[in-house]
């Protein structure tokens, strides 16, 4: 018998090249410390930092989640030692993590993410930034910039100058056409889009009529919002040219494998995690396993390899677009 | 702390609705201090979604075999899938988490325990007990049935209350508290409070150390989500004179927290 080849699981996202395309989510697992000893992030592609704000934030009154049905609200609110104290406290730990470091930041202003991604950049340990415009508990600026497209072009044009680092757009959902702020965050230079941040939710208990969050509205996260999170996916996947890292729900391989089948390039854990430490991995070798079975060499061959029947489906319609987008640019650039 | 298999040694309901969990742990989960817990996964099909903290009851070791005792009654989702579980089940758990309770020496301890907060403070007890320390046990539950492990408690003092006077004195803990404090000449200098139980029960507890100046560390219990202080997601509030700009994780700086400086009316 032959030896079985171990399918090619690299993929890259602007400049940055994963070892295979699990990452952990922003939030989950803080700077990577906290569960060492939970996981090898050695087989990762890599983590996502908490988000890092301009000034330390203590985070929102308790109680900050709640357990729905297959799902969690939060209302966390970005507790982090602001970028000082990340600079000093968290670098350290950063640079000594195996994998790739994806460092999240979130400023209140425009002027506040530009000495974010400034001061990140110079911390020499970020493989990446994603630019978290889209935290529904942060107070009215935390989603601001990902509810509009003209804002969205506003942060990423200002910040894009700024570092040669990969910048990773990360949206909300809840919006009504979230491919025109993808593709307005692609129009100002980003390298990639997250989809998705989480939905907006609420819990109240009915015995003491209240709701159950401090700040009464939440994020939800979690298989619930899995179904969801892949239609934004795909509907962004239509619309830009730029590689996705998908997330929302993911709770095994084969949701893994849904995001990238829809045109993402990466994915993202989170949640499910908590529970299941060993989840990301468990991904990883479902990807592995996945390609292998397909008779492919490479994880490319997934990657949105989703077939619609025939004539049926935007995707095509996206793909037509975009085929005539890029003979548009090539026949320009021959001019 | 680990995350290791166990198995199900005995899953016992004392008394209704309130079961003895005994879980067989392997070398790689260490040696357990009173007040630290285990955050269980009790389904792997996403429902519930969480895993579950749970306080330790004890911690056996015998000839290289080691166990964990975990006193719990059924009062949701999670505690209804533990209660099913049979004799030789493998659960997945991580492990000890947390600080535990930090008595000083030379001090006398005075454990108050409310209902099925007594878990943690039996375990101490038996810690205490093993050191050969003087501890005074009050225990306080709705009834004569909620009395869970009082022959056990030998070594020290034991005064009991139940609301409905099923058992000992019929009345709060709190003014069991208070009448030993008053009748045996304890002073801050020579007794400590290790508390667990409902929050308003502890509200009041830390309320009277507070006024005293006397130690007082109380065992907190909420929802937790990691359990490892990565997601943020288990504030203790402090009380206004302390430091606003920063929650402790109750899941490690807690549970055990110092309950003078806990803003308890903000803690749900």
């Amino acid at each position: 018998m032959t030896p079985v080849q171990k399918p090619d699981l690299r993929v890259t996202i602007g400049s940055l090249e994963l070892r295979n395309p699990i990452l952990v989510a922003s939030g989950i697992i803080g700077f990577g410390r906290e569960y060492e000893r939970l996981v090898d992030l050695g087989k990762l592609g890599g983590i996502v930092t908490k988000t890092v704000t301009l000034r330390p934030r203590a985070g929102n009154p308790p109680p900050r989640v709640v357990e729905t049905s297959a799902g969690m609200l939060n209302s966390i609110g970005i507790e982090n030692p602001g970028l000082a104290g990340y600079l000093e406290l968290k670098v350290p730990i950063l640079r000594e993590l195996p994998c790739a470091r994806i460092v999240s930041v979130e400023g209140e202003n425009v002027e506040e993410f530009q000495e974010l991604v400034r001061g990140v950049d110079a911390s020499g340990v970020a493989d990446a930034i994603e630019v978290n415009i889209s935290c529904p508990n942060v107070g009215p600026h935390g989603m601001r910039y990902s509810t509009d497209a003209g804002m969205a072009r506003e942060v990423m044009s200002a910040i894009r100058p700024l570092t040669r680092l990969p910048l990773i757009a990360k949206l909300t959902p809840n919006v009504t056409r979230i491919a025109e702020i993808a593709e307005a965050c692609e129009s100002c230079g980003a390298d990639a889009i997250s989809v998705v941040n989480t939905f907006v939710g609420m819990a109240v208990d009915s015995r003491n009529r209240k709701p159950i969050l401090g700040t009464v509205l939440g994020g939800l996260s979690g298989p619930a919002i899995k179904p969801l999170a892949l239609a934004k996916a795909w509907e962004v996947a239509q619309a830009v040219d730029i590689p996705l890292v998908g997330m929302g729900g993911i709770a095994k391989p084969a949701d893994a494998i849904e995001f990238l089948l829809v045109g993402c390039t990466a994915v993202e854990i989170g949640t499910a995690m908590f529970a299941d430490p060993g989840l990301p991995e468990a991904c990883v070798s479902g990807i592995s396993d996945y390609v292998r079975s397909l008779g492919e060499r490479s994880v490319d061959a997934v990657l949105g390899a989703m077939e619609l029947p025939a004539g049926r489906g935007p995707i095509r319609a996206g793909k037509a677009r975009r085929e005539a987008a890029r003979s548009a640019r090539r026949s320009g650039e021959k001019k | 702390m680990n995350q290791v298999d166990c198995t199900v040694v005995e899953n016992r309901e004392l008394t209704k609705g309130n079961f003895l969990l005994t879980l067989r742990v392997p070398r790689l989960f260490a040696k357990p201090q009173p007040g630290q817990f285990v955050h269980l996964r009790l389904s792997t099909d996403g429902e519930p979604l969480l895993r579950r903290p749970y306080s330790l009851e004890g911690f056996f070791e015998h000839r290289g075999v080691r166990a964990i005792r975990i006193y719990y009654s059924v009062v949701g989702r999670g505690s209804r899938i533990l209660a099913a579980q049979p004799k030789g089940q493998l659960l997945d758990l991580i492990g000890p988490l947390g600080v535990g309770f930090t008595p000083a020496p030379r001090r006398t301890s005075l454990l108050v325990a409310g209902g099925r907060g007594v878990a943690p403070l039996l375990f101490l007890s038996r810690r205490l007990a093993e050191k050969k320390r003087p501890y005074v046990f009050l225990f306080g539950a709705r009834s004569k049935n909620e009395l869970y492990g009082v022959r056990e408690i030998k070594k020290g003092r034991l005064h009991l209350a139940t609301d409905d006077g099923s058992v000992g004195y019929e009345g709060s803990v709190l003014d069991l508290l208070e009448r030993e404090w008053n009748e045996h000449g304890h002073t801050p200098q020579t007794a400590e409070i290790f508390t667990c139980g409902p929050h308003g029960l502890l509200h009041a507890i830390a309320d009277f150390a507070r006024e005293k100046g006397i130690r007082c560390e109380a065992s907190l219990e909420g929802p937790m989500a990691c359990a490892v202080g990565a997601c943020r997601g288990c504030p203790i509030p402090l009380r206004p004179e302390c430091d606003q700009e920063r929650y402790p994780a109750m899941c490690v700086e807690g549970p055990v927290y110092d309950a003078t400086v806990v803003d308890w009316e903000r803690l749900p």
